[in-house]
């Protein structure tokens, strides 16, 4: 039954959010749509007065590119890899701050930290952490001049070190470079999402649970994860749509090149691509190449809701 | 749970002497884990802090150091005195508590429509909105370009503020805490003939504190880092915010930036941030007092 | 769910069919900017006509104009701009300057393209070729050659009169090579005036070289024999590093006077047996262990260049504006541990000698008052032909002056005599520079020229350390995918 009041109610809520998205979102979205039909076109062409025709050409010329499927392939692993690592390692992190009385203070004041460093700082760390400096990457000639933090702690431990992102480096390495910074990049945020989430779990269940005698696995799995449901599903739909738009987080570990120097644009994604097309002021290309993506997310998120309406519990 | 039943058999003191070691190293576990993790999450922070403190040859150098050779506090110093930081933080926290005030406002009653009121239509517009997230937002750039160009708000607040007032992203997180409360609570305060606006602010806002300071951080974030946007519409320099007029004052002829002294600028310009964010934390931690709440 | 999918499905559609129904259509056409749509003067009316830029029978007639100009000067060198603007002032009190400055160049490259789709885009801006190319796309840059060549007198707020244009005097003066770096668009129009310039230095260790007696190489053959020299000394080394392969790969081109790029016709040409050759010839160079550079190395080469212990270098390839990167660092005394000697870097042909010209160049926006357009002339003038600004800027930015008169300037030629391998090492590049004026060279620019400047640089990159019997074959790949990613990205 939805009453005729509710409704107006309703619409005049959420009017505000509304008439900004539609001159801030959705019509620039329209523009995009408009654009990926436009065949070349290009912003800069159109101020010139030039006019273009309509087709389909640039959806054409993005799956024509030879590394169109290498593209799509990393940027769904990054997803698939990336989003429940950092979720799981973020619930634990948060379930354990939440649950510790000694230092609690001190140790939530940490985690807050990694909101006031700078960005640029946080890519400047990943060079000292994977880089090896130094030249010959496999000869008796190999000359390395420092091998990383990472390698460091391997070499401590009885191991040789590790080509992660340098010539000749694997995909495998380099993969998992990414997977490593994206995560690590992801947690703060789900950690505060999360905790935030832990707090607004009624203190009564877990009162209720004490009395009973529960024991903490059992607390973990049937009280904190349904009633976390609401906000894990939050932190999981958007970090995979964030994770179909990865793009910052490669260039900021192997630059513009988007992969070591012997393969050039082997870690390349959806979104490297479209920055790529707007390089050469290609927005027509670069369009098409979005909606391409944005129907992916779509099915995906459609999925994703499906699965995880039969299992938030709200 | 049969171990459990047995134990209660068996000698009281024994058990919980035993119990308590488990606990115990359950405890240490849970404080490594803590702790191992703090220092990952940590090691952009402290690199940011040492970089501040190095001169631009040494951290050039191949071989990253770990603790500056020599300790330049005389960048902090250079910061404080090339860029006019003042006016920069005073931009920035103006916008920055502006949009998030605002924005906050707005996500309350969009989030609180979409979990609590019932209208024809209402799931395909929240999947139509969720939708809006998944288009990288800089095919957006040419467009709202020209749309803020004609409607004249060029070098002005407003250009820095209301472009973003509305996070889908924002919406999405509060919507899904305020369907977690309870809707006998909303009926109930219904049939006290108490209305919407007053449930909302005395039952459902308090609830949800914690989100709600979570977006605040996130909001003050944004506006503290946001660089290409207020590049592009506001770079005057009565608008100019704090990321771009730092970028600006530590560049070198070569185009490289300086670095050191630029970490040292972001250093100085976010300590009062970080007192405010731990000021924050604890209302985050806190937990939400629940009285007069019968759940 | 299903309602949710037919949704989206069904505005889908509308939208396609609301497209379908508009067809080639553009609402934004309407908005266009006032300057940019402006259709070029017919040739054939005036005399003074070149281009796209027809000067007004007056010439600049003193009206008020505001002159935005964008640049990425850091607080040092925009102390010496806002001096000489007060300068102009005194000359066109008219005509205000008002500057910002927009983070780096690619910043500035990023804004005006967007700013131009609306016609907000500013009067003067520094820029690259490459971004000169982009905006050429908008056909928003004005060509000046009408504007150089104009004898039209302009009065000066102090009674004097000068020509709108450029005397020869003022023509010669400008060191040929960055001059003609406006003219490479592949139409012969100027479009472009040189502010200041950096080029490719080869830094080395004078205090080793001195020490071992070894003579700065001249050729690539002679640097060649230099390197198994240093190697024989040092094993533990890696003799050069060259810090930047696009540079390196294009400098080697105009060397070898073989095809690089095109600005008409065929864009790509670089794929040719002479270019293969040179890639072989330093692929067995990087297995000797002779060299490395920045993306190989994996960090900056001066920092190998630099260091004290460890692995060492004695020779470093890089920009003239970066020369106290190149310095290692001072002792507690203020002493530094060893000398730089700074010199041309390594020639095919050590008669013809070719380096790449770097640096910020000025460009004016079309705009729709012709007044603007000449009041940025005058002022794009000012700071190229005034000697003593461009000496100036030059000390305070470590980039080399454009006019060779620079030289004969009192302050600058004390600067020019301060220099050493130490505390002078500015001037010591800058001295560097000035002497080999006739070698500077630039590369076509079109739009994907940018691309193809990233696509040699990973190209040489890749093919250093290749090994293996069939190398030739793994080169030629190499070739063939950087002109297909060329191709694909026009």
């Amino acid at each position: 039954m939805v009453d005729s009041k509710q409704q107006w109610k309703a619409w005049l809520y959420l009017a505000p959010a509304i008439i900004l998205l539609l001159v801030f979102t959705v019509w620039p979205i329209f523009n995009t749509v408009r654009m990926a039909f436009l065949e070349n076109y290009s912003g800069l062409k159109a101020a010139a007065g030039m006019q273009f025709t309509f087709g389909i050409g640039n959806f054409l010329k993005v799956l024509e590119y030879r590394r169109f499927l290498q593209c799509l392939k990393n940027t769904c692993l990054l997803c698939v890899l990336t989003v429940p690592i950092s979720t799981i390692l973020a619930l634990l992190i948060a379930v354990a701050l939440n649950s510790i009385k000694f230092l609690q203070k001190g140790l939530q004041t940490v985690f807050f930290l990694p909101y006031v460093t700078n960005s640029i700082a946080i890519g400047m760390v990943f060079a000292a952490m994977f880089n090896v400096v130094g030249s010959f990457y496999g000869t008796e000639n190999e000359l390395v001049v420092t091998a990383g933090i990472i390698n460091n702690v391997i070499e401590f431990f009885g191991g040789s070190h590790i080509n992660w992102i340098n010539y000749g480096s694997t995909y495998e390495a380099n993969m998992f470079v990414m997977v490593v910074y994206i995560v690590w990049n992801a947690l703060p945020f789900k950690i505060l999402v999360l905790l935030g989430g832990l707090q607004s779990i009624n203190k009564q269940y877990y009162d209720a649970a004490k009395v009973d005698g529960t024991p903490r696995r059992r607390v973990f799995t049937h009280i904190t994860v349904p009633l976390l449901s609401p906000m894990l599903a939050y932190v999981i739909i958007t970090g995979f749509i964030g994770g179909f738009k990865e793009y910052t987080s490669i260039v900021g570990i192997f630059g513009e090149n988007m992969g070591p120097p012997d393969d050039a644009k082997r870690l390349n994604t959806m979104v490297g691509f479209i920055y790529d097309a707007l390089e050469t002021n290609s927005q027509g290309r670069a369009s098409a190449a979005a909606l391409i993506l944005f129907g992916i997310i779509l099915v995906v998120t459609l999925i994703n809701n499906q699965v995880s309406k039969k299992r938030i519990h709200y | 749970m049969s171990g459990k039943v047995t134990m209660q058999e068996k000698d009281m003191q024994q058990v919980s002497a035993q119990q308590r070691i488990v606990k115990f190293a359950v405890k240490c576990m849970v404080y490594l884990f803590l702790i191992i993790m703090a220092v990952v999450v940590l090691f952009p922070f402290y690199w940011m802090i040492i970089s501040s403190l190095k001169s631009l040859t040494e951290y050039r150098l191949s071989v990253p150091t770990f603790w500056p050779q020599k300790i330049m506090l005389s960048n902090y110093l250079e910061a404080f005195t090339t860029a006019s930081l003042g006016r920069l933080f005073l931009n920035t926290m103006y916008v920055g508590v502006v949009s998030t005030l605002l924005s906050l406002v707005i996500t309350i009653l969009s989030a609180f429509a979409f979990a609590r009121l019932e209208f024809k239509g209402r799931e395909t517009l929240f999947a139509c909105l969720l939708a809006t997230m998944m288009i990288p937002g800089e095919l957006f750039t040419i467009t709202n370009y020209s749309t803020v160009t004609q409607l004249g708000w060029m070098n002005t607040y407003t250009v820095l503020i209301v472009p973003f007032l509305v996070s889908v992203f924002y919406i999405f997180l509060l919507r899904q805490n305020f369907m977690q409360i309870p809707n006998e609570l909303y009926l109930a305060a219904k049939v006290d003939g108490s209305g919407d606006l007053k449930y909302l602010c005395k039952v459902m806002i308090p609830l949800s504190l914690p989100t709600l300071i979570s977006i605040t951080i996130l909001k003050m974030m944004g506006a503290w880092n946001s660089y290409i946007w207020p590049r592009l519409v506001a770079n005057d320099e009565a608008h100019r915010m704090i990321t771009n007029g730092l970028r600006n004052a530590f560049t070198e002829t070569t185009g490289d930036v300086n670095y050191p002294v630029q970490m040292a600028a972001v250093a100085l310009v976010s300590a009062p941030l970080f007192l405010v964010f731990v000021f924050l934390r604890k209302y985050i931690m806190a937990g939400v007092s629940r009285s007069g709440i019968k759940g | 769910m299903k309602k949710r999918i037919t949704a989206l499905l069904l505005a889908a559609v509308l939208v396609m069919s609301l497209l379908a129904a508009c067809g080639g259509q553009q609402p934004s056409a309407s908005s266009k900017p006032d300057g940019s749509d402006e259709t070029p003067a017919d040739p054939s009316t005036s005399a003074q006509t070149v281009g796209n830029f027809a000067v007004p029978e007056g010439g600049y007639d003193g009206s008020a104009v505001t002159i935005k100009f964008y640049n990425t000067m850091g607080a040092n060198l925009r102390a010496v701009l806002d001096a000489y603007i007060v300068e102009f002032n005194k000359l066109y009190p008219n005509i205000t300057i008002e500057v910002t400055q927009v983070g780096n160049y690619d910043d500035v490259r990023d804004q005006i393209s967007t700013e131009i789709t609306v016609g907000n885009q500013p009067h003067i801006a520094y820029c690259y070729p490459d971004h000169v190319a982009l905006y050429n796309l908008a056909k928003a840059v004005t060509t000046l050659d009408s504007m150089i060549d104009s004898k039209i007198e302009v009065k000066r707020a102090d009674g004097s009169t000068e020509i709108l244009g450029l005397t020869d005097e003022q023509k010669a003066d400008f060191i040929e090579g960055y001059y003609n770096e406006g003219k490479q668009y592949g139409d012969g129009l100027m479009y472009t005036m040189p502010l200041s310039k950096s080029t490719e230095v080869l830094y080395y260790n004078k205090t080793f070289f001195e020490a071992n007696n070894i003579s700065v190489p001249t050729t690539w053959d002679e640097l060649e024999a230099v390197c198994a020299k240093i190697k024989a000394i040092d094993p533990k080394s890696i003799p050069l590093g060259y810090d930047s392969e696009a540079n390196w790969f294009i400098t080697m081109c105009e060397q070898y006077k073989s095809p690089y790029t095109s600005a008409s016709g065929d864009h790509f040409l670089f794929d040719n047996d002479q270019n293969h050759a040179f890639i072989k010839k330093f692929n067995e160079w990087y297995q000797k262990g002779y060299l490395t550079t920045q993306t190989l190395y994996g960090g900056y080469t001066s920092g190998l260049f630099t260091a004290t212990n460890g692995i060492k270098s004695y020779m470093s390839i890089g920009s003239s504006a970066g020369a106290t990167h190149q310095r290692p660092a001072a002792g507690a005394d203020g002493s530094y541990p060893f000398e730089v000697g700074i010199a041309t870097i390594p020639q095919v042909d050590a008669s013809n000698k070719k380096v790449i010209s770097q640096g910020p160049s000025l460009c004016i926006f079309q705009k729709s008052n012709p007044q603007e357009v000449l009041a940025s002339w005058l002022f794009v003038k000012y700071l190229t032909t005034t000697v003593e600004f461009q000496a100036e800027f030059g000390m305070a930015s470590g980039y080399v002056p454009v006019l060779k008169s620079v030289g004969e300037n009192a302050v600058y030629a004390d600067f020019i005599k301060s220099a050493d391998g130490g505390n002078f090492i500015s001037a010591l590049s800058a001295k560097v520079c000035l002497e080999q004026e006739s070698a500077y060279y630039t590369s076509p620019a079109f739009n994907g020229s940018s691309t193809a400047r990233d696509q040699v640089g990973s190209l040489l990159t890749k093919c250093l350390p290749m090994t293996g019997s069939n190398i030739d074959a793994q080169i030629d790949k190499a070739f063939q995918d950087a002109i297909d990613e060329c191709e694909y990205n026009t």
